[in-house]
């Protein structure tokens, strides 16, 4: 036979209140180590700059960081991440829309299916520096290249999310619509797109971050002005502070922008579905 | 109120890769009904009951035969209560009733809120479904269908997959808000006793979707399930139950 052991409101509310406690403790660690992370990092590169290279090869953190207000405060880096940013952003929203077309026809017919997952296994197994190249080659030194590269490379990961998430569709919700006689667009409105909208968000962000190292790429090799052109013009005159400031501050940029914008959509969808 | 008359149905679904058979789910359905009449259809599991349901609300179509449903010489508004309640999970209770309305005003939401407090859900309004339980969703379903003010509710055992209690108190909702509408409707259930505490009229299918009896009820409403007339009257449908499952392994030997 089974005891239960009685439990009295006092062992309740001092057992919750010990687990409030270490739920409280684990959040602090988990940010108190965020932090060391930060720390290690900084404290790895100073050890490489200082003691296996020198501060020529690789200047120290604190170079690399006034190096970089320096370069925000002068007018050629707002014109040079505008530039960047615009088409990162211009080839990560033209991947979008060729995502949601194409999407569709591997969700719904087998033959496109076919074709265009091979096409994706060719795309994404190309070395990035490979396309970065033929985009120069193909474009010559334009402000199209990087975009067009860009969204080549961003387009198979958000398309085969829009046709997983239009598969992965509840087809009894599809019925349940043409039941209550809903037109063909309110049901893409209403069950398609916001069915399948956290597959897309899923494929999107990733899409995002391949986006914005290949558009900084392309620059390097076929750009006349932008981030990556500015990396490259450090780069050929020694300056590797520079170099290394202009990168960490793309990188900054976007990081910022991947959690303000995908974290936050990506919240709000889950809230509401959970 | 609409008018149903089905002639001679039948559907079979063609074989495909998981299942590389002919399914005949209905054999030669007959059947009208008119009137603000409460119709069960009474089946065992497979015997082609939510295949029907489908063919009538139009999102499924026949293999051969005839199947109309009017109102007033038009096609009939039709509500449908699923087996489950499917509804939209990112969308709020409130929300997922106008996903079913045409227009959207002030009237129209009114109207979805009458429908909730009918089925004692005007509180939860602002919620989602997934911060229900599954009989308050089941509720959301019926509300849902009676908002359409169809001329023809279309039912698929929509209480089967809650528990005993959750089920029994459903019904006495679904009762109270049929009460108020009396529109034209096709219950389907396996549940013998559901039947006869809902229905005017019970349709017996059999397995291979052929109507086997056509049993009239003539209880006095609001029904009690415990009421001894009620029980009876139940007896007597199962009993005809019987002889239907014996009629089909008779028949199954015979051949
Ligand atoms: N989309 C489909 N494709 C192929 N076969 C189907 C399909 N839908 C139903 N069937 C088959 O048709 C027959 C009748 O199915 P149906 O769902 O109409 O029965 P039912 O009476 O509603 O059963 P239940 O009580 O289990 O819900 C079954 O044998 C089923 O396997
Ligand atoms: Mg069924």
């Amino acid at each position: 036979m089974l005891t239960v052991p009685s439990v009295t409101p006092d062992a309740i509310s001092a057992l919750s209140s010990r687990e409030m406690r270490r739920a409280v403790m684990r959040r602090w660690l988990f940010r108190f180590s965020v932090l060391i992370g930060w720390a290690a990092f900084i404290g790895v590169w100073y050890f490489f700059s200082r003691l296996v290279f020198n501060p020529q090869q690789l200047p120290e953190p604190h170079v690399v960081a006034g190096e970089s207000w320096t370069l925000i405060t002068e007018r050629d880096f707002r014109t040079n991440m505008q530039a960047s940013l615009v088409r990162v952003l211009g080839g990560f929203l033209l991947a979008i829309v060729i995502s949601c077309g194409l999407g569709w026809l591997i969700a719904y017919n087998a033959w496109w299916r076919t074709l265009l997952r091979t096409i994706v296994q060719l795309v994404v197994s190309t070395p990035i520096v490979a396309l970065a190249i033929l985009t120069l080659v193909v474009f010559g030194v334009s402000s199209l290249g990087p975009v067009i590269t860009t969204a080549v490379v961003a387009t198979p990961y958000i398309m085969m999310n829009v046709a997983q998430g239009l598969t992965g569709v509840d087809r009894r919700l599809i019925v349940m619509s043409e039941s209550f006689g809903r037109t063909r667009s309110q049901i893409i409105a209403g069950v398609l797109l916001p069915s399948s909208l956290i597959s897309v968000l899923a494929g999107a962000r990733l899409a995002f971050a391949v986006a914005w190292r290949m558009e900084l790429l392309t620059e390097i090799f076929a750009a006349s002005e932008g981030v990556g052109f500015q990396i490259r013009r450090s780069f050929e005159s020694y300056d590797v502070r520079g170099m290394i400031a202009w990168t960490v501050l793309f990188i900054a940029v976007m990081l910022i922008f991947e959690n303000l914008v995908f974290r936050q959509i990506e919240r709000r969808l889950q809230g509401r579905t959970a | 109120m609409a008018t149903v008359l089905i002639e001679n149905l039948t559907k079979i679904y063609p074989p495909t890769i998981t299942y590389p058979h002919r399914v005949q789910a209905l054999g030669g359905v007959n059947m009208s009904v008119t009137g603000n009449v409460f119709v069960a259809v009474l089946g065992p599991s497979g015997s082609g009951k939510t295949t029907l349901l489908n063919i009538v609300a139009g999102v499924e179509t026949p293999t051969s035969g005839s199947v109309r449903a009017v109102h007033n010489g038009v096609p009939a508004q039709v509500g449908y209560v699923f087996q489950e309640p499917r509804l939209l999970p990112w969308r709020t209770v409130l929300n997922n009733m106008l996903y079913v309305q045409d227009r959207k005003s002030d009237r129209s939401r009114r109207e979805a809120e009458f429908y909730l407090t009918m089925v004692g859900l005007n509180e939860v309004a602002h919620l989602y479904p997934s911060q229900l339980s599954a009989g308050m969703q089941q509720r959301v379903g019926i509300a849902r269908a009676f908002l359409v003010n169809p001329d023809l509710l279309l039912m698929d055992e929509p209480f089967s997959h809650m528990d005993a209690l959750t089920g029994r108190s459903l019904r006495e909702y679904l009762q109270r808000v049929w009460l108020h509408t009396r529109k034209t409707a096709l219950f389907v259930t396996h549940d013998v006793s559901e039947a006869v505490e809902l229905a005017d009229r019970i349709l017996m299918l059999r397995p291979g979707g052929v109507v086997f009896d056509d049993i009239p009820i003539d209880l006095p409403r609001p029904r009690n399930p415990d009421d001894p007339a009620v029980r009876s009257v139940e007896r007597d449908v199962l009993r005809r139950f019987d002889s239907m499952e014996a009629a089909v392994r008779f028949g199954a030997h015979a051949q």
